[in-house]
């Protein structure tokens, strides 16, 4: 069984190569097999959230398990979001344990300026998301692989902001449809300043818009024409977890209301029943607001004005919570003239939307208004196009919407899969959001 | 009149901007002092005799700080059990600025471990959890967590084998003294999603009721509705390509459909993975399919059934990327029995940052139509036409909506104030 010296070192090197390499390839093979064990016993996440690209979070934290149900999960990340002063979006992820996780809970936070880019957004979302989960991951075997990379950064914060959190906006927008027979187009203009901080608000700001239709038919041209502008500012100090006191100041023009120009002066003050920090969660909101309101009409009213001067006053009542079961907000306003006390006008306005129980989930979203205050209704009979076409506020008592709907599902309470061969088919049914 | 209006917008802007400019000078006095940023957050380790330097170099995120008075965080090792089969109990307490920020972790060593490899153990999972503090400081932003392996999304223990059934109904109703409108919708929906089968089907209704007063005691009401069945199986083949087949029944007053049955088997090619698929796509899609249709009215084409045979491609392009996100269709289709009945569709959306503030979105859709087979010889009343209740012969059809937007200022503008509501409740209803 003697080789020659110099023939042995290649099938020897050959045979450790092929060796090393089988070694490798059974390592990589038992570690996947490994990794799919450990996926199993993945933390359970109930994702609470309507506005985050789903898809992409999926593709990109693959360590959890997604499920459909609130009940079946282990930590249920509850999203919320505000507006903040520049624009942006401050996201509130409150991470919540269930079952075998009650009692640990995390708050997190990760905000959006407004001319981040949709991929700015949900790659924020995702890193806020990873850190906040890992409080509940490092509890499961997978933390194992998982590696926590920091990179210092080597240059200081920076300076101070010559701004004065002053955020200016520009911005203009146009629509245009048609077809042989129909066209249809809108612009409009705005611009804004605002200057949001802890201790007050101001929010200024001045939009244009203008819209055409028009309708062809047997050679007959209908055409239909809005346009308004306003212009607004509110001016808001804080005194306090639970008061605030300001003012509104607004000037308007509107064909459709029959207004060639309103005015508005409002000094107004609320009462918030919980602490504002916790307004992401929840509000319970009480706004007072006594108004000043010389105005100017476009066309003789049905009362025979073309200009008066208003004194009015308005209160309204605003409740928003978000919570694990859904969401609930409710808001009902009321407001009269001091000329006339039967010109009033009462608002009132409901949406709930409610997890009942595994799989079931209902929505219902209300709103009635009984309306006696129609001062600016145009005096003459209107045209046959004026009202099919909506181009001049009707005469109205009181107008409603109401929806109501539910879902319930059932099978498998997994959602991690993405599969988007084809897109996607099936009727969606109707689609209600409510910001 | 336009110009008198357009005056009157610029004194008031001048107006409105006057008292502002003098808050704005009186501001810097009143500013509130904003909190310092606060550095990488302060540790104490409680567990006597750890190596802290190892825990330093290993954690370089937060910093190990001797005393417990000077920490934010304390992390208290606890050993638990006999020292053969010893575990651990890891308390996170926060303190100071993240008082009641507490967490406990579990850290159990493999069997026979080294005690080295226990120390090594520990701080992997004393790191993991002092993450959610991190992630609450600026060091938030330097920090990146990675999953070494890939997983696949069904490896999970599930009864229904991803089987998802859903029940679901809606109505709107909308009105006032002259005016009404009532939705009514409905589906049932069964899907089986998985990397490599995808099964949809749902079946679905809908109806449209309208009611207008005219004046003088002239009512016009109406009456539209639509239902129908939609099916989808693919079958991957490869990371590029895929193949399966739609399957729709519908019925619709809107396109003058009795009832109309489609079979399409259908073939894919995506340019990029598949599993790039939310951040770049670019699919291009092949289906022919035979359609049988009766109508409710003789169409002008004077038949009240056909049987037809149909193809289309279409090419999708969707980029999303940090400059923003851009997708574009392109579809064709034709009919084998007239190929002069086709329909050419193209749209575009774009939501491109242009520099800093600036900012840019485009949506549009134009269709080329030379295929409305199924337009009604008796045409459309006058209230048909003008509350869209019918589809109407055209040649084409398009939509466009852009918008330009321009922010500049303040960069420190994440504040939150609550105070005054945030504007108005915007409700959106789609079908």
């Amino acid at each position: 069984m003697r080789t020659s010296p110099g023939a042995a070192p290649l099938p020897a090197l050959a045979m450790v190569l092929v060796l090393s390499l089988a070694a490798h390839s059974f390592a990589i093979q038992e570690n996947q097999a490994g990794v799919e064990e450990l996926k199993k016993t993945a933390l359970k996440v109930y994702l609470d959230c309507d506005s985050c690209d789903l898809e992409y979070i999926k593709t990109e934290i693959t360590f959890v398990n997604y499920v459909r149900d609130r009940l079946e999960a282990q930590v249920h990340i509850l999203v919320t979001s505000q507006a903040t002063g520049g624009g942006g979006v401050e996201y509130t992820l409150t991470f919540i344990g269930q079952n075998d996780l009650k009692g640990a809970s995390d708050v997190q936070k990760s905000f959006s300026t407004k001319s981040d880019t949709d991929d700015d957004v949900r790659r924020g979302l995702v890193k806020t998301l990873k850190l906040g989960l890992m409080s509940f991951v490092g509890r499961t075997p997978i933390s194992k692989r998982i590696a926590v990379d920091y990179a210092p950064p080597d240059k200081a914060l920076p300076g101070r902001d010559r701004w004065n959190f002053w955020v200016f906006s520009l911005s203009g927008s146009g629509y245009f449809s048609g077809e042989e027979s129909y066209n249809d187009h809108y612009l409009d203009f705005s611009i804004s300043a605002n200057r949001v901080t802890p201790g007050s608000k101001v929010r200024l700001g001045v939009s244009v818009d203008t819209s055409k239709t028009k309708y062809e038919i047997e050679d007959e041209i209908i055409t239909g024409t809005k346009s308004s502008w306003a212009g607004s500012g509110l001016f808001v100090k804080s005194l306090g977890e639970h008061w605030s006191a300001g003012a509104y100041v607004e000037a308007e023009s509107s064909l459709y209301r029959n207004i060639d120009l309103g005015m508005s002066v409002a000094p107004a003050v609320e009462y918030n029943f919980f602490p504002y920090s916790e307004s992401t969660r929840r509000q319970l909101r009480a706004l007072y607001k006594l108004a000043l309101n010389p105005v100017k009409y476009r066309e003789a009213t049905v009362y025979g004005k073309m200009r008066e001067t208003l004194l009015k006053e308005a209160l309204s009542l605003t409740l928003d919570l978000r919570e694990k079961w859904g969401t609930v907000s409710l808001s009902a306003a009321g407001s009269h003239y001091f000329h006339d006390l039967s010109k009033y006008r009462v608002d009132t306005f409901a949406y709930l939307s409610l997890r009942l129980y595994k799989g079931l989930s209902i929505y219902i979203l209300g709103s009635q208004t009984w309306t006696h205050d129609q001062l600016s209704l145009v005096g003459r009979e209107l045209t046959f196009e004026e009202r099919l076409l909506r181009l001049r506020q009707l005469p109205t008592v009181s107008d409603y919407y109401f929806a109501f709907g539910f879902q319930f599902q059932f099978g498998s309470i997994f959602a991690n899969v993405i599969n988007p061969r084809f897109g996607s088919v099936g009727a969606s049914g109707m689609q209600i959001s409510v910001n | 009149m336009k110009k008198r209006s357009v005056g009157r917008a610029v004194l008031f802007t001048i107006l409105v901007l006057f008292p502002a400019g003098l808050m704005g000078a009186q501001a810097p006095s009143s500013r509130p002092a904003e909190p310092p940023p606060p550095s990488l957050p302060r540790v104490f380790l409680d567990w006597p005799g750890a190596d802290v330097a190892f825990f330093r170099t290993e954690i370089p995120f937060v910093e190990f700080v001797s005393g417990l008075e000077e920490a934010q965080v304390r992390v208290f090792v606890m050993p638990q059990g006999p020292p053969e089969s010893e575990k651990f109990s890891l308390e996170f307490s926060g303190l100071k600025g993240f008082q009641g920020d507490d967490n406990t972790l579990p850290y159990v060593p493999d069997p026979g471990a080294k005690p080295e490899d226990v120390t090594r153990g520990i701080v992997g999972v004393v790191k993991i959890g002092l993450l959610r503090y991190a992630a609450k400081t600026p060091a938030a932003k330097d920090l990146s967590v990675r999953f070494l392996d890939q997983a696949k999304p069904t490896s999970v223990v599930d009864k229904w084998d991803f089987w998802v059934f859903s029940l679901s109904a809606s109505t709107f109703l909308m009105g006032e003294t002259q005016y009404r409108t009532e939705l009514y919708s409905g589906s049932v929906s069964a899907n089986r999603i998985t990397p490599e089968l995808k099964i949809q089907t749902s079946v679905y209704g809908n109806r449209e009721d309208y009611w207008f007063d005219l004046g003088d005691g002239e009512i016009y009401e109406s009456s539209s509705h639509g239902y129908g069945f939609s099916g989808l199986a693919v079958k991957s083949l490869s990371e590029h390509w895929s193949a399966g087949a739609f399957l729709s029944a519908k019925s619709s007053t809107y396109y003058n459909l009795k009832l109309s049955a489609t079979i399409a088997p259908a073939v894919e090619y995506n340019v990029f993975p598949y599993d790039e698929s939310t951040k770049r796509q670019f699919r291009i899609l092949y289906r022919i399919g035979y359609t049988g249709t009766r109508y409710h009215e003789e169409t002008i084409f004077f038949k009240t059934s056909e049987v037809l045979l149909q193809e289309s491609l279409s090419w999708a392009y969707e980029v999303k990327r940090p400059w923003g996100t851009i997708s574009l269709k392109l579809e064709g289709s034709h009919f084998f029995h007239d190929l002069s009945k086709n329909r050419v569709e193209l749209s575009a959306e774009a939501d491109v940052r242009i520099w800093k503030g600036l900012s840019f979105d485009l949506y549009g859709r134009y269709s080329r139509v030379r295929d409305q087979l199924g337009l009604p010889r008796g045409g459309a009343s006058y209230e048909e036409v003008l509350l869209r209740q019918k589809q109407l012969a055209t040649d084409y059809d398009y939509y466009i909506s852009i918008g330009l937007n321009f922010t500049f200022g303040s960069t420190r503008s994440s504040v939150v104030n609550p105070r005054f509501g945030n504007g108005g409740r915007s409700i959106s209803i789609s079908m």
